[in-house]
């Protein structure tokens, strides 16, 4: 029994460092995923820095310091489509019918992708914090908090990246992964990314309380300003615990479907 | 090489036209990107920022009234963009090299692509004007200020065509995709896209104030921000812009284009 589940976490420990390396090997893939989430942190963090001066927006240290929690949530997403686009470049390719056709798990082939997930949204989450860091964000949370905020999103992005690889075994369509990117920003539009929760219209406000992102994006927040008032890092967990669990019985379901299929 | 050819220039350009355009036709989903992605924006940003409108000095009280000419911009812009991904595309082919030894003028082989995104974009750009309106924007510019708003689109999405054939002549590759789009990207976003010019704070400030982009936007919102109203004062500037981009980057997709046949 140990020596079975030491057999497949080391499928599991190749497949993500594959998963890895692919996607570093294609900057094309590595670029909306690192640049894009900087670029919009640093046109709303400049463009909408007046919103400061509205009545019911709470005191925080830096706005910069607080809108950041929107982007280590986008970088989660993007992180998490990525990993259903390489998933579906892997079905066209031909590769993944040659793993499924290898002596291991089908839970293996889906855990080894989330894994490489999460190995890249924590560099992600790393890289987002610094260069916002360095232009003038505060994290009076300190390390703890910082750390505490990257590893909510890592483990969102595990989340995002269940459902697209579900998406992506289901349909096997590069095509397709492609163009469900801009439904990704259905979620990140529907949480309190980048203002606070009472600052949203009322029709966002009400739909913003059945998005698990919304408690993600929060208990970030509340960490990285520490202010438990700015949002609950507890629930945070539970939100995104839920949502990966959730997201990685999905996809392993449909691999399963697929193998049956196939 | 000589541009001066025999073949009847019109009829050329039509049928690169419509070639351009069997590109919404045979792709299933060509246009599914190019129209949600600026929805959902619409959606999503109006919700998030709405309230902004409550600064002194937002010279609107709908926050959706001012961000559909962004959103409009943004559409035509990616429909622009991706002029650039499938002439990269045809010369991956060996399509566009067939083109270049054909006895037609080289600005055709532009004018034509050019033609076909500007038809393409109307689609993104309507879908937004009429969803903005049935949702609550106002359109206080009138019938004219409409067409104004479509001018501004279309002369948007020939810069954005015209920068992304200058990129796809020059790196010849698919995989200048997302150069392309960042251009646009960057281009709308570093202006007046979420506040109006006294409103921005730090860099964003000078940037935008130097951003032809964003007196592209004021001719835009003549149509739907009724503290820019309709006048020569406010449209001037954005037509002056709009003719220097398409005169500069249509010039550096000649300049490639030349390049290319030597």
């Amino acid at each position: 029994m140990i020596a079975a589940a030491a057999r497949e976490s080391r499928v599991v420990a190749s497949l993500g460092r594959r998963a890895l390396s692919v996607q570093f090997r294609r900057a094309q893939l590595l670029m909306p995923t690192f640049v894009l989430p900087l670029m919009l942190l640093a046109v709303i963090s400049s463009g909408t820095s007046a919103g400061r001066d509205l009545e019911a927006f709470p005191e925080t240290s830096s706005y910069l310091g607080f809108v950041v929690a929107g982007t280590l949530l986008q970088g989660a997403l993007l992180a998490g489509l990525t990993a259903g686009i390489a998933l579906a470049s892997d079905i066209e390719g031909g590769f993944f019918d040659r793993m499924l056709a290898a002596p291991v798990r089908r839970s293996s082939l889906v855990l080894g992708r989330l894994a490489g997930t999460l190995g890249l949204a924590v560099l992600q989450m790393a890289w987002f914090l610094l260069v916002a860091l360095l232009f003038g964000a505060s994290y009076p949370g300190g390390v703890l908090g910082a750390l505490g905020a990257a590893a909510l999103a890592a483990i969102t992005a595990v989340g995002i990246g269940g459902l697209a690889c579900a998406i992506a075994i289901r349909t096997g369509s590069m095509n397709l992964m492609q163009s469900i990117f801009p439904f990704v920003f259905v979620l990140l539009f529907t949480a309190p990314a980048f203002f606070p929760r009472d600052l949203l219209t009322p029709t966002l406000h009400d739909l913003a309380a059945y998005n698990p992102l919304t408690y993600v994006v929060e208990g970030a927040r509340g960490l990285l300003q520490d202010d438990a008032t700015l949002g609950d890092p507890l629930l945070g967990t539970v939100a995104a615990l839920g949502l990966a669990a959730f997201a990685t019985a999905l996809a392993v379901l449909a691999l399963r479907d697929r193998a049956r299929r196939t | 090489m000589s541009t001066r050819t025999n073949s009847p220039a019109g009829s050329v350009a039509w049928a690169f036209w419509l070639r351009s355009l069997n590109e919404v036709t045979r792709v299933r989903g060509a246009l599914i990107g190019t129209s949600i992605a600026p929805l959902v924006f619409l959606l999503g940003t109006s919700g998030q920022f709405g309230r902004l409108v409550g600064l002194p000095g937002f010279p609107t009280e709908s926050y959706l009234s001012w961000v559909v000419p962004l959103c409009c911009l943004q559409g035509a812009g990616f429909a622009g963009a991706a002029a650039g991904a499938n002439l990269a595309r045809d010369n991956e082919q060996g399509w566009f090299d067939r083109l270049l030894v054909a006895p037609v003028a080289r600005p055709l082989l532009i004018l034509g692509p050019v033609l076909g995104a500007i038809t393409r974009a109307m689609v993104p750009v309507t879908i937004v004007l009429v969803v903005g309106v049935a949702i609550g924007a106002e359109l206080t510019g009138g019938v004219l200020g409409v067409l104004v708003l479509y001018l501004a689109s279309a002369g948007f999405c020939a810069v954005a065509a015209m920068w992304g054939i200058a990129m796809a002549v020059h790196f010849r590759t698919q995989q200048a995709g997302p150069l392309m789009q960042m251009g646009v990207f960057l281009g709308v976003f570093l202006s007046t896209a979420y506040t109006p010019q006294p409103l921005l704070e730090g860099w964003l400030e000078d940037v935008a104030r130097i951003n032809p982009v964003s007196h592209v936007l004021e001719l835009g919102r003549q149509a739907t921000v009724s503290g820019i109203d309709l006048s020569l004062a406010h449209t001037w500037p954005g037509l002056a812009a709009l003719a220097g981009m398409i005169a500069a980057f249509g010039a550096l997709a000649l300049v490639g284009l030349r390049r290319m046949g030597r």
